[in-house]
């Protein structure tokens, strides 16, 4: 069943400008690298010499969390924009389809959206470092990896967070709003100093991919993310569709 | 034994203490199209809602196909086309990929996505956006996607919504069809009796979340009991001969109107009107029209 709730929400997001969103998203990050070496290519290669990898990694991580957290917000807005907009839910629901596939098929298409987003991502940093003729032997590859899919794991809570009041609230101003607010507290949170840094989970993509036990943020956000999930899920089963 | 498609007992939905429907007896036969009336915001929407497991109901129970919906609801589901209200769509999908995306859940064949924009007469502007046609061409598409799953039951609520009468006559015979050619059973919503009378073989009214009457169509029409009226010559003495047979009759101007009057009555008193020398000049009988029967049944209630 969830292979034909997945196609038909595939063909639903045709036209729609959410593969634009997807790509526009990591470019505009490696854009942003581009611009600043562009404009300083000598002064920045030599200042990195022999570490100019990790240099250019460093740079790029601050911004993926940001980056992160509008995306979890906008995919599963515009996903709920297009059923909520004239009221397909109704039509939808009354298909012999059962409401926790409908919600679980969001939730999969939301992932595999950003997932396509994050591998953008990577190939952008390597084609970067490629253009900057970095040295290709010494690639950190492991590194690229881990910067471009780890934070997205630890950020599936707040996906899972948006999808639920994205699909329950009609007036998608209020998740939006929200969403934008975290992004951007994200850049500040985390310099909340001691344990309180560690437990709010917008700090949980930063810390998953600097500073000690990144597996333990990587995976109790997928852990929390699968909760929330399955509390929507219930939610949207017993929910009245007007 | 007949065979109930849809039968509801005691529905009810509360709505912050107010009941929206309450204790709703639903029957329909196999092969029916059931018209079910009442006026806008009397709970019609409600019910069809609750029919397809939109709604929850707050009380009592709904078999459709004989089974429990709260239990079967998907293998229900299957079976069942449906329009709710205003017409639901992706606006910037064609109508071959709005039903595409539908098709793809009910897993129906590719080639009936053709059949259905052509049953509803769209074949020409499958291929356009939806977002730019007309009301009433988001009403057919909406029609040609309940029709999509080859469905045994249609509820269709107010599906002539927004339609020009040529459409609206177009709309009307093709559910005239449905159970002759497919077998299929039609519940249709409307707040306008003339709307289902020429389809619908049984009327249920809806009044303030109340059913006040269901029954068949030609049993309504019984009910719209016509008066006698007769024009005589000297009205005063036709009278007193009327009464002194029996009848209930009152004096209108030159008329005298006689109310629930069988044939063998008429027939003696106009004998003996004749027989006492007066002039008849017209004897005509005025029926109550279903509608103003309808008004009457939606704003009292009950019958007279």
């Amino acid at each position: 069943m969830m292979h034909k709730a997945l196609s038909a929400d595939f063909l639903k997001i045709r036209g729609k400008g959410l593969w634009l969103l997807i790509f526009s998203g990591p470019v505009g990050l490696i854009a942003m690298q581009a611009l600043n070496y562009g404009l300083r290519y000598d002064y920045l290669m030599q200042k990195y010499t022999g570490r100019r990898w990790e240099a250019l990694l460093a740079d790029i991580q601050m911004f993926v969390p940001i980056s992160l957290f509008l995306g979890v917000t906008l995919i599963p807005s515009l996903l709920s924009h297009i059923e909520h907009s004239t009221n397909a839910w109704k039509q939808l629901l009354a298909l012999p389809i059962s409401r926790g596939t409908v919600f679980r098929s969001k939730f999969a298409l939301s992932i595999i959206l950003l997932t396509a987003s994050c591998t953008v991502l990577a190939v952008g940093i390597v084609l970067l470092g490629f253009s900057l003729r970095f040295e290709l032997g010494d690639m950190p590859v492991g590194q690229i990896l881990k910067l471009c899919f780890l934070p997205f794991f630890a950020s599936l809570p707040a996906m899972a967070l948006f999808l639920w009041l994205c699909i329950n609230m009609k007036n998608q101003a209020i998740p939006i709003t929200l969403g934008v607010l975290i992004a951007i507290s994200s850049v500040f949170t985390g310099f909340i100093p001691g344990t309180l840094s560690k437990i709010l989970p917008v700090n949980w993509p930063m810390l998953s991919i600097a500073g000690p036990k990144q597996e333990l943020f990587v995976g109790t956000g997928f852990l929390l993310s699968m909760a929330i999930c399955l509390l929507g899920t219930f939610h949207f089963i017993r929910k009245d569709v007007i | 034994m007949k065979e109930w498609i849809i039968e509801t007992k005691g529905l009810s939905k509360r709505y912050k203490g107010r009941y929206a429907v309450s204790n709703l007896n639903l029957k329909i036969e196999k092969g029916d199209i059931y018209g079910f009336l009442g006026p806008n915001g009397a709970g019609k929407t409600t019910t069809i809602r609750m029919l397809l497991g939109l709604i929850k109901p707050s009380n009592g129970s709904v078999h459709i196909f004989g089974q429990p919906l709260n239990k079967d609801k998907l293998s229900i589901l299957r079976r069942i086309g449906s329009l709710v209200e205003y017409p639901s769509y992706y606006g910037h999908l064609s109508a071959t990929d709005n039903l595409e995306a539908i098709r793809r859940i009910l897993g129906a064949p590719v080639a009936r996505i053709a059949e259905v924009l052509d049953i509803v007469g769209l074949s020409k502007e499958a291929r356009r956006p939806v977002k730019g046609f007309s009301l009433g061409m988001k009403q057919r598409l909406g029609i040609a996607s309940a029709l999509l799953g080859n469905p045994e039951l249609l509820l269709l609520d107010e599906p002539t919504n927004g339609l020009d009468p040529s459409g609206i006559l177009e709309i009307r015979e093709l559910i005239k069809q449905m159970p002759k050619q497919h077998g299929i059973t039609v519940l249709i919503s409307s707040h306008l009796l003339s709307e289902v009378e020429l389809t619908a073989g049984t009327v249920g009214i809806i009044r303030q979340g109340e059913l006040v009457f269901q029954d068949t169509i030609a049993h309504l029409h019984q009910q719209a009991q016509g008066s006698m009226s007769l024009v005589v010559s000297e009205p005063e003495q036709a009278l007193a001969i009327l009464r002194s047979h029996g009848a209930q009759a009152a004096q209108s101007g030159s008329a005298l109107l006689l109310e629930n009057t069988g044939d063998h009555t008429i027939a003696r008193i106009v004998k003996s009107l004749v027989e006492h020398n007066h002039a008849i000049y017209r004897v005509e009988e005025k029926r109550k029209s279903l509608e103003e029967l309808f008004l009457q049944i939606v704003g009292e209630g009950k019958l007279s």
